[in-house]
């Protein structure tokens, strides 16, 4: 198709869907009861004009996000003609919305630099994933911050690809003071930046100078300028906010007993001990099949033969064991797929794909039906029914997952170091 | 002792003389078709030990029930407050805490086992403040508290088993005099420490079959005295005054019933049209049940309030902590969220308004709200507009994670909220002496001193909805055990887990761990 030979159109209509979008989502929020814009994103602006006002965007319930969104949203305080006012309250789905082209923007020269995709191929597979994917365009223009995650990832993925490791550090620590997650994808880079990957031939034998050789200048200066930024970011916060800043941005997501129903296999186990009814404590073990797999199983063996598909398994395995889980972090790993999808076996084999997608989509549809009869027909179907569409989901996740780690052991990016 | 003794006949109400006799040592109705409130003054001495201990470390306690059934609420007694009780407290000193004052309460209320009742072992803990719009007003308690209470034959039983036995002479008295409080509308306890009295008053809108019959002796103590009233109401001169006209005496005292006239200015106004309005909740319920008022727009008129005040329609909210609003959704500016429910505006909110917290989580009660309800456009007034009948304002809702049962549901008991119109005027002085004046309701203190309350009347004979909430369902033994949820979940996490590992396993067992794929490193050497 001509559309895709062409990175202008191909972003044209990106932005376009987005401006389409923003100006119809003013349109609506003027004209029903029910508003397009999120809920969150009130919060967002809330937090923005108590900031504004000079006092701390924790001031508004519920604000549980780095004050620096709060900060960059400063504009849509500003009040003036009631006209310029909704031009103004959109500035941060603007940001949103501009962030996610971004996003798409580093992946598709990531996909033609590092992964030698020819620039219709990269483009097709960005487009259908990311800038032209009806979801991604709707969060972020209804002003969701998950898109800013988007823009962090791929710029993170696009330092360490062209082997910046200070700039890739300085956007890790950013990226984790700003959504804890993506502390996992630190490890995976880690791994991956081994001393052949600087350049170095030297292979080294004997446990000693092994263990000696890990140390190579491109993991030192990452992970410094990791640390550097991610604790700069917090020292700042914490002076400016003090302690309800730690406890809304990084301990309430660590305490948090998440007792209402989620996709997560977890949500009906943590209602049940919530409530004083379990005999066991199990869920208080939830975090450790979760971190061996991401932390450890995952980057060991798979980081250095795909880093983005280390990434995406990374994410997918966080997502699908984590004790919570809500739609917004399926956006996680949608930035991720467009390096993973073109030689995976899911493509590769069309029967595959299909049925995971189908199973995939059947899963989500049968706890979303059961969640449906508790939300808004108040049945009780908590068990069995939300109690096996959660396990059923996380089986499905689970396999898709086995096909995902298995795919790793062939696909990998070619990283030659950019000259 | 202070006894006071009226009776409120409706204009349509027959009166023969024989119905009322006063001898010089008594007093005896027959038959009487009539309201009537029952007020006893008590000072502190006279209470027992255990009541003195809580009562001496309050500066004001006032309690106030009301019950779930229907009763036409009659001038001069017109005002409401939503079914349960109620508890509007100040502490002595401002950070004692009364364990007495806790204790005291449960013996009131003695809650049932599986009630949702929120246990008060520290007053600041089950205890909300309410909102202090302006410090001038300051005639609102500093704490308030509220549950469901169907029925107040536990304080019954304990004015009973305490007051009464304390009582010499008169405990029999005594002790009938709190049974019929069983049958009132509704009772008010109150306390200050200025005057260092209590007061109990019980209040019944329609007698009980073949009218009033009862026969008061004088007291036998000379510092005891029963007053008696037989009265009846019309609208004063002025329309922030009630005028009545009846029969007086002081049992003992006076030789025959003195027949009197007398206007005083009320806050708590009757409405001189029957307005009434209806509460539910749509079905099917969920987890975001909509609270509806309607009312007939013929409800609808404005009071008759002196021209100089605006009035305001407005509802009072009285949720347990089962069920709460989102201050952020209610308190909103935006015209179209509030002109599709009907909503003016929030003025005033008060309690537990944590969006997240499940019900076990939540300490205090509950909350309360004042939302200001629109009316229907001028133009409709007319009634010559075809259309629905009834105006209808409604107030979304969510509804907390309660704990698990055995059915997989659990009721929350949500009293009708008050309906009123507000008529304030721009004058703050206080309002004159009225003898049957009533206050710390817990809305009026959200009003200047001189604001004029119109209630519409509940039309329902149950002024309690009921909600069936979902909860997690478990059994002590069948299908739905709590352990087959931690088996079912451990399996699955353990499997998910293993399948992972499993499949890394073959990965590195096939290629390595941490060794690139040959392609890749076939493309650097390219």
């Amino acid at each position: 198709m001509a559309l895709f030979n062409s990175p202008a159109r191909v972003f044209f209509a990106a932005t376009a869907l987005r401006l389409i979008l923003l100006v119809y989502g003013g349109w609506q929020d003027a004209h029903s009861a029910v508003k397009y814009t999120d809920i969150d994103y009130m919060v967002f602006t809330d937090a923005a004009r108590y900031v504004a006002k000079g006092e701390s965007p924790y001031a508004r319930d519920t604000y549980r996000y780095t004050p620096l969104l709060a900060w960059m949203l400063m504009p849509t305080a500003w009040e003036g003609v009631a006209s310029w006012s909704t031009l103004t309250f959109a500035f941060g789905k603007v940001l949103f919305a501009l962030s996610d082209v971004l996003a798409g923007w580093l992946v598709v020269q990531l996909l033609i630099r590092c992964y030698r995709f020819p620039v219709e191929r990269a483009l097709r597979y960005v487009a259908a994933v990311w800038l032209w994917n009806p979801m991604v365009a709707n969060i972020s223009t209804r002003g969701s911050s998950e898109g800013l995650l988007g823009v962090l990832v791929a710029a993170l993925l696009w330092a360490t690809l062209t082997k910046k490791p200070v700039l890739a550090g300085l956007i890790l620590g950013l990226a984790v003071h700003f959504k804890i997650y993506p502390f996992i994808y630190g490890v995976s880079i880690l791994w991956w930046w081994d001393a052949e990957r600087d350049g170095s031939t030297v292979t080294s034998s004997g446990l000693l100078s092994k263990a000696w050789g890990f140390i190579t200048p491109s993991r030192v200066k990452f992970t410094i300028a990791a640390l550097a930024s991610f604790v700069a970011l917090n020292l700042v916060m914490y002076l400016q906010y003090g302690q309800p800043f730690l406890h809304h941005t990084f301990f309430h997501h660590l305490t948090r007993i998440d007792h209402r129903h989620n996709f997560s296999p977890y949500s009906t186990l943590l209602y049940l001990s919530a409530a004083g009814g379990a005999e066991t404590r199990f869920e208080a073990l939830a975090f450790l099949p979760q971190l061996i797999l991401v932390v450890i199983a995952l980057p060991l063996v798979l980081a250095k033969k795909s880093l983005t598909t280390a990434m995406l398994a990374q994410t997918f395995t966080f997502v699908t064991f984590n004790k919570v889980c809500t739609s917004q972090y399926f956006l996680w790993y949608l930035i991720l797929l467009p390096f993973y999808l073109p030689s995976s076996s899911l493509i590769r084999k069309p029967t595959l794909g299909i049925s995971a997608a189908i199973l995939w989509i059947a899963g989500q549809a049968l706890w979303l039906h059961q969640g449906y009869n508790l939300e808004f027909l108040g049945l009780s179907s908590f068990v069995p029914g939300l109690f096996l569409a959660g396990i059923s989901f996380f089986a499905v996740n689970v396999w898709i997952l086995g096909i995902i780690v298995q795919d790793g052991e062939c696909a990998g990016e070619i990283t030659v170091a950019l000259k | 002792m202070k006894q006071r003794i009226t009776f409120i006949q409706r204009v349509d109400a027959g009166f023969d003389p024989e119905q009322a006799v006063l001898t010089a040592s008594s007093l005896s109705v027959r038959n009487l078709d009539a309201a009537r409130e029952d007020r006893i003054t008590v000072g502190l001495a006279e209470l027992p030990e255990e009541l003195r201990t809580v009562l001496e470390q309050s500066n004001e306690l006032h309690l106030r029930w009301a019950s779930e059934g229907y009763f036409d609420a009659v001038a001069p007694f017109s005002s409401r407050v939503s079914p349960g009780l109620h508890v509007h407290y100040t502490p002595l000193k401002s950070e004692s805490s009364s364990e007495a004052l806790c204790t005291l309460l449960r013996t009131v209320v003695a809650p049932n086992k599986d009630a949702q009742y929120k246990d008060c072992s520290k007053l600041e803990e089950s205890f909300i403040t309410p909102p202090l719009l302006s410090t001038r007003f300051a005639s609102s308690a500093s704490l308030q508290y509220h549950t469901h209470l169907p029925s107040i034959q536990s304080l019954v039983k304990y004015i009973q088993n305490t007051v009464c036995d304390q009582s010499r002479t008169d405990g029999s008295e005594c002790r009938t005099r709190a049974d019929a409080l069983l049958s009132a509308d509704s009772v008010d306890i109150d306390y200050d420490s200025i005057s260092q009295t209590l007061t109990v008053s019980g209040l019944w809108t329609s007698p009980p079959t073949g009218g009033w019959t009862d026969k008061f002796q004088k007291p036998a103590s000379p510092t005891d005295q029963i007053e008696f009233g037989l009265l009846g109401t019309e609208a004063g001169l002025e329309p922030e005054e009630i005028k009545m006209g009846g029969l007086l005496a002081v049992v003992g005292q006076d030789k025959k019933l003195k027949p009197t006239m007398f206007s005083f200015p009320s806050r708590h106004q009757p409405l001189t049209e029957p307005s009434s309005y209806t509460v539910s909740f749509a079905s099917p319920t969920g987890l975001h049940p909509k609270m509806s008022i309607s009312m007939p727009r013929s409800s609808l008129k404005r009071p008759p309030a002196p021209s100089d005040t605006t009035c305001a329609l407005h509802t009072y909210l009285t949720l347990p902590s089962t069920i709460f609003g989102d201050q952020y959704q209610l308190g909103t500016t935006d015209p179209l969220f509030l002109e599709s429910h009907n909503l003016v505006s929030l003025h005033a909110l008060a309690g537990e308004m944590d969006l997240e917290a499940p019900d076990w989580v939540v300490q205090r009660w509950g909350s309360n709200w004042l939302l200001e309800l629109a009316t229907p456009p001028e133009a409709e007034d007319a009634a010559s507009t075809p259309g629905p009948s009834n105006w209808t304002a409604t107030i979304p809702l969510h509804l907390r994670y309660l704990p698990p049962s055995e059915t997989g549901y659990r009721t929350a008991h949500i009293p009708w909220p008050v309906v009123f119109w507000a008529c304030t005027a721009e004058d703050d002085t206080k309002m004159g002496l009225n003898p049957f004046d009533r206050t710390n309701l817990g809305w009026d203190g959200l009003f200047g001193p001189r604001t004029l309350f119109y209630q519409l009347q509940p039309a329902g004979d149950h002024l309690v909805e009921e909600i069936d909430v979902p909860v997690l369902r478990l059994e002590g033994d069948g299908y739905f055990q709590g352990r087959y949820i931690e088996f079912g979940t451990c399996v699955a996490i353990s499997l998910g887990f293993l399948w992972v590992l499993w499949r890394l396993a073959r990965v590195a067992w096939s290629s390595g761990v941490g060794n690139k794929r040959a392609e890749a490193v076939h493309d650097k050497k390219e």
